[in-house]
Parts: C-alpha cells; sequence; structure tokens
C-alpha cells in the first residue's frame, strides 16, 4: 500500500510561508486579520482557519542570533490519539497514512484537542455551531495521484514528499552525507508509534518547541484498558450476581431456622 | 389544579426563592450561550478547551456514585437498615446525572448532534463509552425511582413489576456504574503529555472508581442530613453513623493506591518538588484524604448529624479539586493560552446546579422519600 509521508527539512526552509498560502488556498480558507504582534510569525498561532503555520524561532547560537523556520501541522500519527478518542469515530487513520477528519460526524465535544499530543485540532470558537478542524493532508489531491498542495508549492524545497520508507532512506542520507549539519534525529520516526510527517533539522527540536515525546503512544494503553472494562463489568455483573444469590440463601437458611427454633420453642 | 400549584407556589421554604431565580438566570444565559456559540460566551480556547463545566460533570458523577454503592450495600449485601437511605439516595444520583447531561448540552460544539454518539460508535473512546454507561445509567435510576412516583399515582400493577425487577436493576446498574465511573478516568490515559505526572497515572480508571464510591457514600451522609434539616424527615443517624464508618477504608485504599502508583513510577518527590502542582494535591490529601479518614474514625462525629454533615463536606470538596486538577488546574501550561472562566460559564453551572436543588427540594417535600411515612398524613399537596 502507498504509504503518503512529507520530510520537512527545516535547515532548508526560507520562512516564505508559500506552503502556508497554498493551504489557505487548496482548503479554500479565510484570511485572518493581520495584527502587528512583533514578529513575522502570522497568525500567532495555528487556529481553526489556519490547518499549518510557520513558525519563526530567533535561537541564539555562538552569540549570533539565528532565525529558524518551522512547518507546524497535523503529523499524521500512525497510532493516532485523536482518533482513538473521538467519540464519535468523526477522525479516522487511513491506511496509506493520511489522518482525516469527517465534519459531518462530529459533535464538537473536543476531546481531541487534549488527546493530541501535538495539540493539533483547533476549535471554531467564532460560530455558533463549531466543529473543530485539522490539516488533512490534502487528501482530495492524494487520491487523485497529486502531491498536497504545500509540498507543490515549495520553492526551496524543503517539503518533500513521497512514501514513508522514502522519506526515512532521503533523512538519513542527509544526516550522514552532511556531518555536523543535522541534529542526529529524525523526528516523527518513532514518536509516538512514529508519524507520516517527518521532520530534520540543524538545531534541536526541543528550542523549536517540538514536544519531547515517548516511543510508545499513549493509545496502546488506552486500547487495552478500555477493551478490558467491558470485561470487569461482566465480571462485576456476575461476582455481584452470585454474591446475591449465597447471601439470599444465607438469610433464607437463618430465617428457617429461627423459625423452626420458635416453632419447637412454642410446640413444648 | 393550575390555582394549587400557584398556592403551593408560595408555599416553599424562604431559601427556595432564590435557587428559583438563579435556575432561570443560569438557564436564561445557556440558551444566551445556544444561539451565539461558545466564544463570545466562554473563555475556553485552542489550549484549554475544557473548563469549568466538565470539571463539574466528573465531580457530579461522582458525586451521584452513592446510587450505586447504596444499592449495592442494600440489595445485593442486603444490610437492611440502610434500604430508608434508598429512595432519596437514588433521587441524588438522577438528578447528579440530569445536570450533568443539561451541561453537556451547552459544552458540545454541535449539541444538534447529541445523538450521533449512538449512531457513530467508537468502541476505542472512553468518551463514548461513558456516554452510553450515562445513557442507560440514568434510564435505570428513573426506573429505581419510578417506584415512589406509582405509589404516588396508585398504579399497583407497575409497581409490583418494578419490584419484581430490582434485583436485576440493582446489578446491572452497579455494573454499568463500574463501566462509566472508571471510563471517565480513562479519558485521560490519552493525555500523558499534557496532564502533570501527579494526576496522570496507568490506574486513573480504577482510582476514579474508588474515589466515586467514597464519594457517593459522603453524598448520603450529606444528603441525608439536608433533609433532615430543611425538611424535617431523615433517617436515624445510628443508620448513617453505620455507613460512614466504612469511609475511612474506602479513602485509604484509593490513597495506597495513587501513593503507590507514584512510588512505584519513582514519582513520589513530585509530591513536594511541583511548586503550585505540589499544593493542589495537597490540597487532596488533605480534604479526599486524611482530614474525612481521621474525623470517620471517630464514633462521636459519625453519630453526630452535623459533625458528619461537615465531614462529608470535606470529602466532596476533596473529589471536586481532584476532577478539577484532573480536568484543568492540573494540566501543564501551554504557550500563549491561560484559563479561567467567564462569569457566564458560571452563571449557567451555578443555574444548572440550583435548578438541580430545586427539583431536589420540590421532591423531597412532595413525594414519599421515606417509605415507612406511607401511612402518615402526606405533605401539603395531597392534602389541598
Ligand atoms: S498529530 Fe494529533 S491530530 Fe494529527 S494525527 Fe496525530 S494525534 Fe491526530
Ligand atoms: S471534537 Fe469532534 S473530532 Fe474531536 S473528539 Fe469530539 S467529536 Fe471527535
Ligand atoms: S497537507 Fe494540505 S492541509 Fe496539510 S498543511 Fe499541507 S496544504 Fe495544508
Amino acid at each position: 500500500m502507498e504509504n503518503h509521508a512529507v520530510l520537512v527539512d527545516l535547515s532548508k526552509c526560507i520562512g516564505c510561508r508559500g506552503c502556508q498560502v497554498a493551504c489557505k488556498q487548496w482548503q479554500d480558507l479565510p484570511g485572518l486579520k493581520t495584527q502587528n504582534t512583533g514578529s513575522y510569525q502570522n497568525p500567532p498561532r495555528r487556529n481553526a482557519k489556519t490547518y499549518m503555520l510557520i513558525e519563526f524561532h530567533e535561537l541564539e547560537k555562538a552569540n549570533q542570533v539565528q532565525w529558524v523556520f518551522a512547518k507546524r501541522q497535523c503529523m499524521h500519527c500512525n497510532e493516532p490519539a485523536c482518533a482513538s478518542a473521538c467519540t464519535v469515530g468523526a477522525l479516522i487513520k487511513r491506511e496509506d497514512g493520511p489522518v482525516v477528519y469527517d465534519t459531518e460526524k462530529c459533535i464538537g465535544c473536543r476531546y481531541c484537542m487534549y488527546a493530541c499530543p501535538f495539540g493539533v485540532p483547533m476549535f471554531e470558537w467564532d460560530k455558533e455551531f463549531s466543529l473543530v478542524s485539522k490539516c488533512n493532508f490534502c487528501v482530495d489531491r492524494l487520491d487523485s495521484g497529486e502531491q498536497p498542495s504545500c509540498t507543490k508549492t515549495c520553492p526551496p524545497g524543503a517539503l518533500k514528499y513521497g512514501t514513508r520508507e522514502a522519506m526515512l532512506d532521503v533523512a538519513y542520507n542527509r544526516i550522514y552525507t552532511n556531518p555536523g549539519k543535522y541534529i542526529k534525529h529524525v523526528y516523527g520516526e518513532r514518536e509516538v508509534g512514529g508519524t507520516s510527517w517527518l521532520y530534520i533539522s540543524s538545531v534541536p527540536f526541543e528550542d523549536l518547541g517540538f514536544p519531547k515525546l515517548p516511543e510508545r503512544s499513549d493509545v496502546e494503553l488506552s486500547h487495552t484498558v478500555m477493551h478490558l472494562t467491558p470485561t470487569i463489568a461482566g465480571g462485576m455483573a456476575l461476582a455481584l450476581s452470585g454474591l446475591y444469590w449465597v447471601i439470599n440463601r444465607r438469610r433464607q437458611a437463618e430465617k428457617l431456622a429461627a423459625e423452626s427454633t420458635k416453632e419447637s420453642h412454642d410446640a413444648k | 389544579m393550575l390555582s394549587k400549584i400557584w398556592k403551593e407556589a408560595f408555599r416553599q421554604p424562604l431559601w427556595f426563592y432564590p435557587f428559583v431565580a438563579l435556575a432561570i438566570f443560569g438557564t436564561g444565559v445557556g440558551l444566551y450561550r445556544l444561539v451565539v456559540g461558545l466564544g463570545p460566551t466562554t473563555n475556553l480556547n485552542d489550549g484549554y478547551p475544557w473548563g469549568i463545566w466538565i470539571g463539574f460533570d466528573l465531580f457530579m458523577v461522582a458525586f451521584s456514585g452513592g446510587a450505586f454503592t447504596l444499592a449495592t450495600i442494600v440489595y445485593i449485601f442486603q444490610i437492611e437498615e440502610l434500604h430508608k437511605a434508598m429512595r432519596l439516595t437514588v433521587l441524588t444520583g438522577l438528578l447528579g446525572y440530569l445536570s450533568v447531561l443539561a451541561i453537556l448540552a451547552f459544552d458540545l460544539g454541535r449539541w444538534d448532534r447529541a445523538y450521533h454518539f449512538v449512531i457513530y460508535p467508537n468502541i476505542n473512546s472512553a468518551l463514548f463509552e461513558v456516554s452510553w454507561c450515562i445513557a442507560i445509567y440514568s434510564t435505570i435510576l428513573i426506573t429505581e425511582f419510578s417506584p415512589v412516583l406509582f405509589h404516588k399515582l396508585g398504579w399497583d400493577r407497575a409497581l409490583a413489576f418494578v419490584k419484581r425487577i430490582t434485583i436485576p436493576l440493582v446489578i446491572a446498574g452497579a455494573s454499568l456504574s463500574t463501566l462509566h465511573q472508571s471510563s471517565l478516568g480513562s479519558m485521560f490515559l490519552v493525555m500523558s503529555h499534557r496532564l502533570h505526572p501527579l494526576w496522570y497515572s496507568p490506574f486513573v480508571s480504577l482510582l476514579f472508581f474508588v474515589s466515586a464510591i467514597a464519594a457517593g457514600m459522603a453524598t448520603i451522609v450529606c444528603a441525608t442530613t439536608l433533609s433532615f434539616v430543611t425538611f424535617k424527615r431523615s433517617l436515624d443517624q445510628r443508620i448513617i453513623a453505620e455507613l460512614s464508618s466504612y469511609l475511612p477504608w474506602a479513602l485509604g485504599f484509593y490513597w495506597v493506591l495513587r501513593l503507590g502508583e507514584l512510588l512505584g513510577a519513582g514519582e513520589f518527590a513530585l509530591i513536594w518538588s511541583s511548586g503550585n502542582y505540589s499544593l493542589l494535591f495537597l490540597g487532596e490529601v488533605v480534604l479526599f484524604g486524611v482530614a474525612p479518614m481521621v474525623l470517620f474514625s471517630m464514633r462521636s462525629i459519625r453519630m453526630n448529624r452535623w459533625a458528619s454533615f461537615l465531614s462529608g463536606q470535606v470529602v466532596l470538596f476533596g473529589v471536586l479539586l481532584n476532577r478539577f486538577n484532573t480536568t484543568w488546574l492540573g494540566f501543564l501550561p501551554v504557550e500563549g493560552y491561560q484559563y479561567t472562566p467567564s462569569w457566564m460559564e458560571v452563571a449557567i453551572q451555578a443555574g444548572v446546579l440550583a435548578a438541580t436543588v430545586v427539583v431536589y427540594s420540590l421532591a423531597a417535600h412532595y413525594l414519599p422519600l421515606f417509605e415507612d411515612e406511607h401511612h402518615q398524613a402526606q405533605p401539603v399537596m395531597a392534602k389541598s
């Protein structure tokens, strides 16, 4: 099965935000009123109408200020916590990689927003009837053999689209053929069970606000417990029925005994 | 009939009317929220998409745990003396769950689609399981409470039928409660990245279940006392003392589990080294642990209505703090976001709680909540 993935090479990103615009265009998302916040990062944070954001990080390296730009969007996890959490199954992991969202099912409970380890789903706070939203990997484009809108646009080729295996190869190739340039870590290869979006960078990911996450996703534990609970409840029902039966019998017996002693007493 | 109701409406105790006012006001704000959406009315945001409503929901469910706890004690373990508290506790539980459902309606972004959890199941989701259990369990609670109404209406056949299925109902109710009380905790299993380790635990489901039993016992103690004070109708204090003597055990078990997990995970030192989180945690240790365990171990306290009422309150505040910590205060911060509830959130919450109190008070007034009073003179409504 084709396994769509994207490799983001942060060292190649020039912060032009072409992808951000391309995403809005393809996804038909309205622009937002801009505000000067003292940074080129705009809007200041992702939101329901901005599936992806180029973050502008100012880092100090050897007494020099260095700008690092980081494209952030849904990671399309292999074991998506959002999909496991969703009450109504509105979020689904497709076999070919993308985690897609069904606006017709969602009830707006916002559980996915807390479940996602990357804080991806955002809520439409400005609507009367609101849903969440997130990057859908441009599945409509993928399905017709195209690549995502953002990766297609990227002028310096910082976004590379392909299969996950191929992208991992490219990532390690770049890391090992450019000694000293990259951190030896492909972010997303192992984090929470692996993601379809992969990152390489010349600065540590912690400095860019990428969460430090374990390899095991919480989803495993959660599924184990969730699949266990019905058994426990069934066991509870059985145990209580059994207890009731035993206690009831004992009480009946006690009653009988009491009556018979009373009778024998009366007979005397 | 109408004029009768009208007359009755002015014969309630004085404290009743402010609650009615608050309920009406809260409902008004709630309707406004439904019309304009969550953004303009709440302080919820993308970093804190859940607020006090969810905290209260989780608290109310634990609070209502009294219903299944008592039902199990009375019908399965057949401790008959406690039977008298049944109706009152079932009513408390029922109203608790109804208030949760009401608040949920305000909380959902698409409340008009609330039924989707029935037609689009996701069996991996803890919230899905919780919704199902709460829906079914509320129905069970209504059935468990129905004899009170059937009795009042004189529907003997229906009464006899419900009485016959009592035991299966109780067993089903207890099993469903086991499920959803623990699944409410399971909801947080996927949040290790966000919930502070003092609250994140692989055993959070079990912790929620046990704390619900303890909170439920406290509810029974408080509810019976309250009905004594306000309506001069309640149980013999000895019965309540008997029940509350189990509370220290439940709380003790809870803390053994919780502290044991921290110890096992090597996170014990976090208890005093986490700044404000430590304070919140220690608050729970005191309110939901040490204080009530000491208090309820004393027979003199258990035998005193007011003392055990206040001690029960301490337990409930403790569990409230725990649920707030687990859904809000115990979350790790995310850059750029903060949350404190808006006045409208508070008003809606207060309104729903006030409405619950109003219904409770009316029921306690007009329905035979204590069985031995069937043959006593019926309260006002029946007479006039
Ligand atoms: S990054 Fe978040 S929203 Fe995207 S698939 Fe993973 S859990 Fe879901
Ligand atoms: S907000 Fe929507 S997508 Fe997210 S968990 Fe709830 S129902 Fe699922
Ligand atoms: S894959 Fe599509 S939706 Fe996702 S960030 Fe790129 S353009 Fe936007």
